[in-house]
């Protein structure tokens, strides 16, 4: 095992893969009672794929707060958690963005049969969910930077416990940085400030991302496991 | 797997929970740890496998400092309750990744000892009974079947009968498979005959560290009239004292050799073993 | 008496012993394993194997390298030496004493003895 996160990965993408099909066959619902009951002209996927981030968040929290004690339980380092956790965000990020992409296109697929408009409403990088490498680029940098701040939320938490709180302001930031990737300025801070980086969504997304990696890392390094459960 | 701990201090903010504890472990035996609670079992053990940091001092197994040195923390297993080893999804789920992180994991042996103690394999973990999932952290223990294996008090909620195969189960891969076992219990009348050596702790400091048989030939118990007790009791370092009418029973620790206990029978005294509960108790203080 | 504390591996002793008193275990047959005492009795095999190394001294049992523990081929008449020598202090004395203060006149102590003895 030393050297890959197979199993970690294995597992959790199984379990997503299922949580994501079940998703959505709800979504797929939603959309088909809008249909009846009123007027289908927009995708449902698109706010629908705002829980997504949230749960790459909690993937984030569980990643720490599971999977941490568990290595160091079973006889590995934080040094080897960290690097199996690095790993393993960095290719989760991208397989969430895959599932993303994907529910575009069977959205897409099911409206043209029934004839019906995919508009979008939010501003993304890409126009069009057929430009299917700047959804997996957009989606995959903002779950990068939510799955990042809630390992960093999840690793303050699990060492200071109710300190962990300090630390939500910094999971906000990140998870902040990582919507430019959306290509927008930076919601309600940037356009407040007048702060524009539609240029550089990238590089603010996995900053923040790395950013918040790094944090973590600060935070388990020397972490004790907790004596009580 | 030899063991060394030296002027080890561990503290958690104002509390010291080990207070410059030093002993050595030969390896290859199974150790009882006891200790009250509070006395710094959980902290010492969590040290030795390097959940915790220690505050100073020194600790070794194998040889190798073990605070994140994957070498030596490979061949370290510490169950606690706390069940970090076992609680993540299902059983069947905790098995797999035990499998995979352990290096020398016996997966057959994991099934044997799951049927056992009759787990449900795809229970989630948390949802268990504390005496199951107290199982379950017993069979990634033993399966896990690491040179330095520790169970802190693994015995939390399970009936006797699951106990009693615990011990069994112990005992027998510790013939089978010969390795250093650490054994923290509160039950100690239930498992002393398993432990080779003794260590116990009181305070943060080892108080006692000798082998299990050497430990109770240690203590006596001397039964007889009141003020020939006292006599015969007099230098020798009593540990405590019982009364009952004219008839009085005292605790000596220390060795007694045969003409003391000469002695004793000459003054119509009655010389009794004591058990290592009682032992314990009165070492480390009394049933306060 | 003090002896009579008795430790684990004294009483595994006494129990071998016992046995070769009463034939269950012949001249040079093998006793189980340690391990397999330690098991029996939920004890440290190192506990057991200081019960086995007891018999040993004592020339009660021998060890072949590799194979096992047997029982010495004098054991038995050692044994019954030793048990012969002590019987009285440890058997008869005892029981005499124990008839004296709970008045139990001797004459009906040997009667009994007779009579339970009386086709050896």
């Amino acid at each position: 095992m030393r050297g890959f996160p197979t199993r970690l990965l294995a597992a959790n993408a199984l379990i997503t893969a299922m949580l994501w099909a079940g998703f959505v066959a709800v979504v797929a619902i939603v959309a088909v009672g809008i249909g009846l009951f009123g007027t289908l002209g927009r995708s449902v996927w698109e706010p629908a794929s705002q829980f997504v981030r949230f749960y790459a968040l909690f993937f984030g929290i569980a990643l720490v707060r599971e999977w941490m004690p568990l290595y160091l339980a079973h006889g590995r380092t934080r040094r080897l958690f960290g690097l199996h956790g690095g790993i393993t965000i960095a290719l989760f990020a991208p397989f969430l963005a895959v599932l993303a992409a994907l529910a575009y296109l069977v959205e897409r697929g099911a409206y043209a049969l029934a004839d019906v408009p995919q508009n979008l409403d939010r501003r993304h990088l890409f126009t069009d969910p057929l430009q299917v490498h700047l959804v997996l680029a957009e989606y995959s940098l903002q779950y990068l930077a939510w799955i990042a701040a809630g390992a960093l939320v999840g690793a303050a938490f699990y060492r200071w416990e109710g300190g962990g709180l300090l630390v939500i302001p910094l999971g906000v930031v990140i998870v902040a940085l990582g919507e430019a990737a959306t290509g927008d300025a930076l919601p309600l801070i940037g356009e407040r400030l007048g702060l524009a980086l539609p240029q550089i969504p990238a590089v603010a997304a996995l900053g923040a991302a790395l950013l918040g990696a790094a944090l973590t890392w600060m935070i388990v390094r020397d972490v004790p496991v907790r004596n009580r459960a | 797997m030899r063991v060394e701990v030296e002027d080890l201090v561990l503290r958690y903010g104002d509390v010291t929970a080990l207070d410059g504890m030093s002993f050595s472990l030969e390896g290859g035996k199974i150790y009882g740890l006891l200790g009250r609670n509070g006395s710094g079992k959980t902290s010492l053990m969590s040290v030795l496998a390097a959940f915790r940091k220690q505050t100073a001092g020194r600790v070794s197994v194998g040889g190798r400092p073990v605070f994140e040195n994957g070498e030596a923390v490979r061949d370290i297993a510490l169950i606690r309750d706390t069940g970090e080893a076992v609680t993540i999804g299902t059983a069947e789920d905790a098995l797999y990744f035990a499998e995979w992180l352990r290096p020398s994991w016996d997966s057959e042996y994991a099934e044997s000892l799951m049927e056992l103690f009759k787990l449900p394999r795809k229970k989630n973990v948390k949802e268990m009974s504390k005496g199951q999932r107290s199982a379950m952290g017993v069979v990634v223990g033993l399966a896990s079947r690491a040179p330095l294996t520790m169970f802190d008090e693994s015995y939390l909620g399970m009936d006797a009968p699951s106990r009693q195969a615990f011990y069994d189960a112990l005992l027998a891969d510790y013939i089978a498979h010969p390795r250093t076992i650490i054994l923290s219990t509160h039950l100690i009348e239930e498992v002393s005959g398993l432990f080779e050596e003794v260590v116990i702790i009181h305070e943060g400091k080892v108080l006692v560290h000798e082998e299990s048989e050497a430990l109770l030939s240690r203590g006596v118990s001397v039964t007889g009239q009141a003020a020939h007790v006292d006599t015969f009791t007099a230098g020798l370092r009593v540990l405590g004292e019982r009364q009952l009418g004219p008839t009085k029973s005292a605790m000596v620790y220390g060795e007694l050799d045969a003409a003391r206990r000469r002695k004793a029978v000459e003054a119509g005294l009655e010389l009794g073993p004591i058990n290592m509960q009682d032992l314990f108790i009165h070492l480390t203080g009394g049933s306060s | 008496m003090f002896d009579d504390r008795s430790p684990i591996y004294r009483q595994i002793a006494d129990r071998i012993k016992a046995e070769i008193l009463s034939e269950a275990l012949k001249a040079d047959e093998q006793v189980m394993s340690t391990n397999q005492y330690a098991a029996f009795y939920r004890i440290n095999p190192a506990t057991a194997a200081k019960a086995f190394q007891h018999l040993v001294d004592e020339g009660v049992l021998y060890k072949k390298r590799g194979i096992g523990m047997f029982v010495s081929p004098d054991a038995r008449d050692m044994l019954r030496a030793r048990r012969r020598e002590t019987f009285f202090a440890e058997m008869v004395d005892p029981m005499i004493a124990e008839a004296k203060a709970i008045g139990i006149p001797l004459r009906d102590v040997v009667t009994r003895i007779e009579e339970l003895g009386g086709d050896t």
